[in-house]
């Protein structure tokens, strides 16, 4: 073999390298020529960047163009963008003002970024006007959306993003640890409740009460947007060091470090954490709607063991839910057709077939609460013990509070999540001595990091 | 005393080996292991619960042998283009004296320095501009020449004798034929490590390539594992499978070029 | 005639091809990107000459100091770990005689064959607390606590970060270092031993001089890719900076100002203000290393 070799390179003078490059290049670029460009000229593009929206739009476009009439039918380009990419594109194509996406989905954590700039420059449109129109049943959209979540994508009065889901969160736990331990979900009401079952079931090392994320915001955020806190409020001004949030993170950091922790974090999400919930390591855990699908997918050895209850309030009588982040369906200012995109978006989120069978795929809500009749919603589901996880999820959307986007949000969130890695270790350290005036800096010297940037922003 | 050194040795070798491959022998294991048993079993499953469940799965989620494809071509392409550009400027460096010529080294040297991230906006809006966007000529074109085997060749074309440049020009040669008929044959250590570098990077790059290619048609080999890893998606069984496939093309051109690639450095570094 | 001509503008023909597309895919979007580096930009036309304000900032944020310090220190490491590893490889597989050098050296090679992106993505699961083979390893050798994370750690973060690169790096330089050493003259080590200098001696006075340009050409490229990472710890960390932001690096600094925050301008004057500082210590370091002038290596 090597003797061919070797006589082979005899013959070329440059070397068999650069040779048999040469043929791999030819022969590769021959199957590529050969595959062809199914390049229909598209009336409409659409971006996303997740995988099961992905898949629930190629399911529904279908649909779409029997929808409209005949004689208009559409070519509809779906590209699914990387997450991790997509609003760099998008701001790459808004920026060189080409090859713009008519729609695109663009996630909470960066849609804030999108707003920014004088408002009749920003890159998506106004869909207020729209949402103001009234339908065949003489409703609007605006009302038929839950407020809350419009609230998150709208900008100095403009509604600029239609919200994809509410994304609800409940607490997901072992039923049969729970029975086994004789811990009834209802008398867990509030926190206190929570945490004093958790002491009781929290075994060091071997099994924790709830996993919560102790080096960035996955948890925190949620939680504090529960107590009435949050990063940013309605007119874009930074929270993070308000009473609210000082309050929220003294009463945080003690339930995932120090002695009396009831939480550990093994990992907040992907294989590890799944493994560590399948195990026993982890009793409960914070879980959206969309979660459950994943946990479905990935723990099948655990239908029928889980179950779902939601959130201890605060205080009696409060608010049982709470949210973090979401997507949104953009309309972008440099469309052609914003009529066509904008049934397209409306077809795709909330056309009311669809309605069913995708939160049977799912399991999230959409953001409109007409849709949430479907019987679908109320199935009981037999890997949650027979709960009916909709019926439970659509109770909870009411109580939702708001999230306001805002360009800042990622600093934002690196931020806290630095206070929080910080008090953590202070809070192992030291326990509770010096730990509220720790806090307290801490968090106003990572606001004052953030609004020195915001106040760079000319915009 | 010679035998406990070399005894010495060899376990150094030994040890070093084991930490280089650990990691490359858990990949080839979670390739092979189903989803529960990811962490279950540190290294291999029992023989009975070896599957090809990831790698089926993998070919299920992403149509795989496109992006083997279109890498292949990509890669390959670019090599050939980069060898003959920066052979052809290396020679010139190493054999010439010209005008301009310590502007056009500090030139290069600027474009080793300088971190890419800071021309991906310009450099993705005028690749728009050319109608180039989505499509390979855009994606290699910025990347035709390659700085580093321009030196490379530089340093390797410096050892020629200029002795045979002398004999060759005074049989006629042009100057391309001394390039093409003197000095590239004897390069050819260079010229196959060069390819093995070339090769490696164009087909492990990741950001460009996520910038400029749209339609998942076009997708290399890390843009579309990386779709498997994502904000609503991991399967990192499949992840794996793709990522040992992904990995052996280039193994395989190492271990045939591997001669080639010490002799091409070994040229390279020896000083006169 | 002809001859005479293409005799006397060959160079310039050969060097063609590099300062066409230097020019194209080089130089003018460079200077795009230090015109932008006086303006903050936000997007679609949003443009706002502000002069030197972006450095001004950018001397005195604290992030960007972060940043610096974490570059500075990953450099640190790569120079004064990765290259003695790399040296020290190539000097273990250099010795004559030795069996097996081939696989030996495609072995310490085959990690940096895997690539940046898929060698973290990769590690991403090998430290995972209590279930990563790393972790396992090191309980087994030395009863490291199973829980012990790597990546959840603020500081344990850089020497995850360390490790994955000497990894992935040690090998290819290994290479580069390996080549070398068989270059230099035996007959030299020969002097040297009939003088009686025993191996420590040799090593100094032959084996260093002996490959100190290729040394000094893998000690420069070493630090300046240092001073460029980015894709290693952004995915290992799965794009984040990680806990209290110790994954933070200038070029991370400036992916997220520039394109996640959408502040082109700002992370073109980061981005200059990162390159007159390597461009700076690659000078200085081919200065004292005795190679002032632009034939590198």
């Amino acid at each position: 073999m090597s003797r061919w070799l070797d006589k082979l390179s005899g013959v070329i003078p440059i070397g068999l390298a650069p040779a048999v490059l040469l043929v791999i290049a030819v022969v590769a670029g021959g199957v590529v020529l050969a595959r062809g460009k199914t390049q229909e000229r598209a009336d409409i593009t659409v971006w996303t960047f997740s995988n099961t929206h992905y898949d629930t739009f190629k399911q529904t476009v279908p649909g779409f163009r029997r929808h409209m009439s005949p004689e208009s039918i559409p070519g509809i380009d779906l590209q699914l963008v990387h997450y991790r990419v997509l609003d760099r594109r998008l701001r790459s194509t808004m920026w060189a003002g080409m090859d713009v996406p008519d729609l695109v989905e663009v996630n909470f954590n960066r849609a804030g970024t999108f707003f920014r700039g004088p408002v009749d420059q920003v890159g998506f449109i106004d869909l207020t006007p729209y949402l103001q129109r009234k339908d065949d049943a003489g409703q609007t959209y605006l009302e038929r959306i839950l407020p809350s979540r419009l609230a998150a994508y709208t900008d100095r009065g403009r509604v600029f993003g239609l919200p994809h889901d509410v994304h609800p969160y409940a607490i997901a736990y072992r039923r049969d640890i729970f029975e086994a331990e004789g811990i009834d979900p209802e008398s867990l009401e509030t926190w206190e409740d929570f945490i004093e079952a958790g002491q009781k079931l929290t075994i060091p090392d071997k099994q924790y009460m709830l996993q919560l994320d102790d080096t960035g915001v996955l948890s925190f955020e949620a939680l504090l947007l529960q107590r009435g806190g949050g990063f940013f409020d309605s007119g874009g001004a930074l929270t993070i060091d308000n009473e609210t949030a000082v309050q929220s993170m003294l009463w945080f950091v003690p339930l995932v470090a120090g002695p009396q922790r009831i939480s550990d974090n093994p990992a907040a999400q992907g294989q590890a954490f799944y493994k560590a919930v399948g195990d026993g390591y982890i009793v409960c855990f914070l879980c959206p709607d969309w979660l459950t699908k994943k946990i479905e997918m990935n723990l099948p050895q655990l239908a029928g063991k889980l179950a779902l209850m939601p959130i201890p309030a605060v205080t009696p009588g409060g608010r049982r839910t709470t949210v973090r982040s979401g997507t949104m369906f953009g309309i972008t200012a440099d469309t052609p057709d914003p009529e066509l995109a904008w049934e397209l978006a409306t077809y795709l989120y909330f056309d009311p077939d669809q309605v069913g069978p995708r939160f049977r795929q799912t399991n999230t809500l959409p953001a409109n609460r007409d849709a949430w009749e479907d019987p679908a919603f109320q199935e009981p589901r037999a890997y949650w013990s027979n709960q009916s996880i909709g019926e439970l999820y659509i109770n909870l959307a009411d109580q939702a509070p708001t999230q306001y986007s805002s360009p800042f949000q990622e600093q934002a969130a690196a931020k806290v999540g630095q206070v929080i890695a910080g008090a953590c270790a202070y809070y192992r350290q030291h326990g509770d001595v010096g730990f509220e005036a720790y806090v307290r800096k801490s968090l106003r010297d990572q606001a004052k990091a953030v609004r020195n940037q915001i106040q760079r922003n000319p915009f | 005393m010679r035998l406990v050194r070399l005894l010495l040795l060899y376990t150094c070798l030994v040890i070093a080996s084991v930490v280089m491959l650990v990691p490359l022998v858990w990949l080839i294991a979670a390739a092979f292991k189903q989803g529960e048993d990811f962490f279950v079993y540190d290294f291999f499953p029992p023989p009975g619960r070896l599957s090809l469940n990831n790698f089926r799965s993998l070919f299920d989620q992403l149509p795989f042998l496109s992006f083997l494809v279109n890498s292949l071509f990509v890669s390959s392409t670019t090599v050939v283009i980069q060898l003959a550009f920066s052979s052809l400027g290396g020679f010139a460096l190493a054999k010439y004296e010209f005008r301009g010529k310590r502007a056009v080294m500090f030139l290069m040297l600027s474009t080793l320095v300088i971190p890419p991230e800071v021309l991906l906006a310009p450099l993705y809006e005028l690749i728009y501009r050319l109608g180039l966007m989505d499509s390979y000529r855009g994606l290699i074109a910025p990347h035709a020449v390659s700085v580093f085997g321009m030196f490379l060749f530089a340093q390797s074309m410096k050892q020629v004798p200029d002795d045979l440049l002398l004999a060759g020009r005074v049989d006629g040669c042009t100057e391309f034929g001394l390039y093409w008929r003197v000095v590239m044959p004897v390069s050819r250590p260079m010229i196959g490590a060069f390819c093995l570098i070339a090769f490696m990077s164009s087909w492990n790059s990741f950001i460009w390539p996520l910038i400029v290619l749209h339609s998942q048609d076009n997708f290399t080999l890390p843009l579309g594992l990386n779709q498997m890893v994502g904000v609503y998606k991991e399967d990192y069984g499949a992840l794996m499978a793709g990522t040992l496939l992904s990995v052996l093309p280039v193994a395989v051109l190492f271990f045939a070029l591997q001669k080639e690639f010490v002799a091409g450095l070994t040229t390279g570094a020896v000083k006169g | 005639m002809w001859y005479r001509i293409q005799s006397r503008y060959a160079p310039y023909l050969f060097i063609s091809p590099f300062l066409l597309l230097f020019a194209l895919f080089w130089a003018y979007p460079l200077t795009q990107s230090l015109r932008l580096s006086f303006y903050a930009t936000s997007g679609p036309g949003s443009q706002v000459y502000i002069g030197l304000d972006n450095f001004r900032f950018l001397l005195s944020d604290p992030d960007f100091h972060l940043a610096v310090w974490n570059t500075l220190i990953y450099a640190l490491f790569v120079v004064v770990v990765q290259l003695p590893l790399s040296l020290g490889l190539a000097v273990l597989l250099n010795r004559p005689g030795l069996r097996l050098r081939n696989v030996f050296r495609f072995v310490f090679f085959s990690p940096h064959l895997m690539g940046t992106v898929f060698a973290s993505v990769l590690f991403g699961l090998i430290f995972a607390p209590r279930f990563g083979v790393f972790n396992r390893v090191l309980h087994l050798m030395v009863g490291l606590p199973m829980n012990t994370r790597w990546l959840g750690d603020a500081d344990l973060v850089m020497p995850a970060i360390i490790i994955l690169s000497l990894w992935l790096n040690v090998g290819f330089y290994m290479i580069y270092l390996l080549a070398a050493l068989q270059g230099v003259r035996q007959d030299l080590y020969e002097a040297a031993r009939v003088d009686g200098a025993g191996p420590w001696v040799r090593f100094r006075h032959v084996t260093l001089p002996g490959i100190w340009p290729v040394l000094l050409f893998v000690m420069v490229i070493s630090t300046i890719g240092a001073f460029r990472v980015f894709e290693l710890p952004w995915l290992l960390l799965q794009s984040t900076t990680g806990p209290d932001q110790s994954g933070l690096f200038i070029v991370t600094y400036l992916y997220q100002n520039g394109f996640e925050a959408a502040d082109l301008g700002y992370a073109s004057a980061i981005g200059w203000l990162l390159t007159a500082g390597v461009m700076l210590l690659t000078l200085v370091q081919l200065r004292l290393g005795g190679l002032g002038r632009g034939g590198e290596s």
